[in-house]
């Protein structure tokens, strides 16, 4: 089972991961389960009304508007970073936390590196799946480098300009 | 100017620890080269050919004396005793080691300077006219805005991994000194009938590959919308740029394969989602602007005596007048542009001893403001005229009173094949032969405004697209050729170049730039320039007299 | 001929493969026959040391009047300095050998200086 980091109230801790990532030609496993787009639209209803927790991966090609209408149902989405370079997983987060205001686990999964956490954290991820094997202390470090912020984003931190307002 | 608070100093004080961690990572072998070339050049630390190069941000190229002191400093400690000012207002060190560099960042964080975002996939540094503050021409204060976006743009959590690097500019009169056109995105400031601000929006204009001037996606902008239309902007070129081919990556093709209207369209949706929330309030942009209304100016009669003295007795001074000082929007002030093209020098370079002369004139004559321009000189925007003798006798001591402002030998040219690792021809040298044929001024300055522009590859860092000369080096087979276009313009008249014929060997162009500017003084017809030449008679005479020669 | 080069991780500077360690001055690199496998092993013990250079890699050599020397421009650039300041790089460091980089005749470019080293 993969380490995952779950985000919340500002705390990064290590948690059991009760889904599992389910390849497009796999069997769908028992239990909650992480699915691509496509496979969410033939299988995804047939799971959520059989009561089962379900997750959506988002590739970087495809836009979380696609999901606008499944979004209650849904208990993780998962923008993917195929590599940390593409940089299209920020804007996918932060529509669905600031526009869609989806309150379930925004997961980010993929090339997943601790250099990048606080970007991640800032954009609404609230989970992460490392693929440097960073520890919650070091993903907890790395997301809280920066005393301040200068923008406003989907996380609670006053940006610079709120700060000298108060 | 604007003073960095505890919030500014605190953001720089984390990214400097950050760094050090990462280099010490590196050093220790917990990174590979792999993983940390990303994080360094996020600090703009490259690994050129024959040390490392750190490029500092100077935010829309304005500096005080104290941060122009630190440059020289640390150019004498950490480089080789200079630094070179490029076409992004920047400075950058060449022979930077590795294990400094974290005490660096340090020393520039001191006097509220750093690295950040002047390499990478992100939102670079943000241009602005240098004359600002200090011209009549501007209908406001660009350097409002471009603080406003430093700031916004600064480890920006959504567009730090974007397709391809990102470029802002803003001018705010109606002279463009700041290639505008040709910038990623361009923002034109303008004053309504009205009276209210707002911005003309220029979206994928470009260089490179293939150089774009850019279309207007937005016609007038209201300014205190700004924030918000640019993330609009830059979230569909986020999610919608191309990233399969580094060539086609940077928003100008996005631009051009969608059309501009259809580009606008997107764009006007994504910002009607985003909504006011995402922009600056007034309050904010109070407090910013009143950094930038500082300046206290004299009341001065236009006419200076000691000025007109030092005119009418010193050719040299006079000469220095003509192409060196532009005017101020204050009666007996002047903006002074210190021009680093000294005939034989390297076009950007300044040395260490010339930095710290710089900076004590901005002290003692200047408001102790100091400016880069994108054309690779400094400039002193507020000195009284009373002044201008001294700055100018001062100036020429340390050998940077070249007179050459605009004229032919004030060259651009990439540090090319003898520093960058991208390179495939060297610009320095063929910008120092093309000066020495117009050593003498009375010729450089018959032959009036001419802009050469010289890149060592395809990236186009010395905008030859834009020069009204533009040279190009290519790598033929292992040797250096040239390519020469004509008739580029990085100013409100934008234009990219046209191709002057087959690219010519190394030890050919000086010659052939010669001859081009005797088939334009042959042909130059009252008062113009070489473009305006140019444009009138096409590429026929200028390609004839050149080729002829080859041949 | 080959010869293999990196910049060293420390300070970037360029370095050349002496028999197992590293070298400032391209005079005193090892030079390898294209054919010989030595200078593959050499490439794969060079870039085998993360910790102490970045990006090793072989450069061929041409021959030119009883002399070596980079072939590509670039390299030659790497084993002097910047032809805009003479006195920074390894060509600062004068003496004999860079002196005869500098003043020998008939490199791989038409123009140019030329930049060549005395074969070992």
């Amino acid at each position: 089972m993969p380490t995952l980091i779950e985000l919340k109230d500002g705390v990064c801790k290590g948690v059991e991961d009760s889904f599992t990532h389910v390849a497009d030609d796999a069997e769908i496993p028992d239990g909650d389960v992480i699915l691509s787009l496509t496979r969410f639209q033939t299988d995804g209803d047939r799971l959520l009304s059989a009561g089962r927790r379900v997750g959506v991966r988002l590739e970087p090609h495809e836009e979380v508007e696609a999901l606008a209408y499944d979004l209650p149902r849904l208990s993780v989405v998962a923008p993917a970073f195929p590599k940390y370079r593409d940089g299209r997983a920020y804007s996918n987060a932060r529509v669905l936390s600031e526009r869609f205001k989806f309150k379930g686990q925004i997961r980010a999964v993929g090339d997943v590196l601790r250099e990048q956490a606080g970007f991640m954290a800032r954009c609404g991820f609230n989970a992460f799946e490392p693929a440097d094997d960073a520890s919650a202390n070091e993903w907890q470090a790395a997301t809280h480098r920066f005393r301040h912020v200068y923008q406003r984003s989907s996380d609670a931190h006053a940006p610079a300009f709120v700060e000298r307002a108060s | 100017m604007y003073q960095y608070d505890s919030i500014d100093k605190a953001m720089l004080a984390d990214r400097s620890a950050e760094f050090r961690g990462q280099v010490a990572r590196r050093l220790a072998g917990e990174l590979n080269e792999d993983q940390f070339k990303p994080l360094r050049l996020m600090n703009g630390l490259y690994l050129q050919l024959h040390a490392y190069m750190l490029r500092v941000a100077i935010p829309y190229g304005s500096l005080n004396s104290t941060q122009l002191r630190k440059l020289a400093w640390i150019g004498r400690t950490y480089d080789k005793g200079y630094g070179h000012f490029t076409t992004r207002t920047n400075l950058q060190f060449h022979w930077i080691k590795l294990r400094d560099t974290p005490d660096i960042l340090d020393a520039l964080a001191s006097v509220d300077m750093h690295a950040i975002q002047t390499s990478g996939n992100c939102i670079r540094n943000t241009t602005t006219d240098p004359y600002a503050g200090a011209t009549a021409e501007e209908v406001d204060d660009p350097r409002v805005w471009a603080e406003a976006i430093r700031q916004w743009s600064t480890l920006h959590p959504e567009f730090s991994f974007l397709p391809r690097k990102f470029k802002i500019a803003i001018t705010a009169a109606a002279k463009d000194r700041t290639a505008a056109k040709v910038h990623d995105i361009g923002l034109m400031l303008k004053r309504a009938r009205d009276g209210a601000l707002g911005f003309e929006v220029i979206v994928g204009g470009g260089m490179g590959r293939t150089p774009y001037v850019g279309p207007t996606i937005r016609e007038f902008l209201p300014v205190n919308r700004l924030l918000s239309y640019l993330e609009a902007i830059l979230r569909v070129y986020n999610r919608h740029g191309r990233r399969d081919n580094i060539y086609k990556a940077r928003i100008k093709i996005l631009v051009a394969a969608l059309g501009k209207d259809e580009f606008a369209r997107q764009v006007d949706a994504e910002w009607a989602k985003i909504g006011e929330d995402a922009d600056l309030p007034d309050t904010e942009l109070a407090r910013i602007r009143g950094a930038f209304a500082a300046t206290r100016f004299e009341v001065l009669p236009a006419q200076s005596e000691a000025f007109e003295v030092a005119r009418a007795e010193t050719p040299a001074f006079a000469r220095f007048v003509r192409n060196n000082l532009k005017p101020h929007k204050k009666s007996g002030y002047g903006i002074v542009e210190i021009s680093l093209k000294g005939i034989g020098d390297t076009p950007g370079d300044a040395s260490s001893d010339q930095m710290d002369v710089v900076a004590d004139l901005a002290q003692l004559y200047g408001q102790d403001d100091i400016r880069v321009t994108h054309e690779q000189n400094l400039v002193l925007p507020h000195v009284k005229l009373d002044d201008v003798p001294k700055v100018w006798a001062a100036l020429a001591e340390a050998g940077i009173a070249t007179p050459n402002i605009n004229l032919v030998s004030d060259i651009i040219a990439c540090p090319g094949l003898d520093y960058c690792a991208l390179a495939n021809a060297r610009a320095i040298s063929i910008a120092q032969h093309i000066a020495e044929k117009f050593r003498d001024p009375d010729r450089a300055e018959n032959v009036g405004e001419l802009k050469i522009k010289i890149s060592g590859c395809i990236n186009a860092c010395g905008h030859h697209h834009v020069g009204h000369i533009g040279i190009l080096g290519v790598d033929k087979k292992g040797e250096e050729f040239y390519q020469l276009t004509l008739g580029g313009s990085g100013a409100e008249d934008a234009a990219v170049g046209s191709a002057l014929g087959p690219a010519l060997p190394y030890d050919k162009v000086a010659e052939a730039v010669d001859t081009l500017v005797e088939v334009y003084l042959r042909q130059r017809q009252d008062g113009e320039r070489f473009l305006d030449t140019f444009r009138r008679t096409g590429v026929a005479p200028f390609k004839e007299a050149v080729y002829a020669d080859a041949h | 001929m080959k010869a293999l080069t990196a910049n060293r991780l420390i300070d970037g500077d360029v370095v050349f493969w002496k028999a197992g360690h590293w070298v400032e001055r391209f005079a005193e690199a090892q030079l390898w026959a294209d054919d010989d496998p030595a200078a593959t092993a050499a490439e794969d013990a060079g870039k085998g040391q993360p910790k102490v250079v970045v990006d090793a890699y072989l450069i061929d050599l041409v021959e030119s009047e009883g002399l070596w020397a980079p072939l590509s421009y670039r390299e030659r650039i790497r084993a002097l300095g910047p032809s805009n300041h003479l006195h920074h790089g390894k060509q600062a460091e004068g003496g004999a050998v860079i002196e005869a980089l500098q003043h020998a005749h008939g490199a791989a470019r038409s123009t140019g200086r030329v930049n060549l080293i005395k074969r070992k």
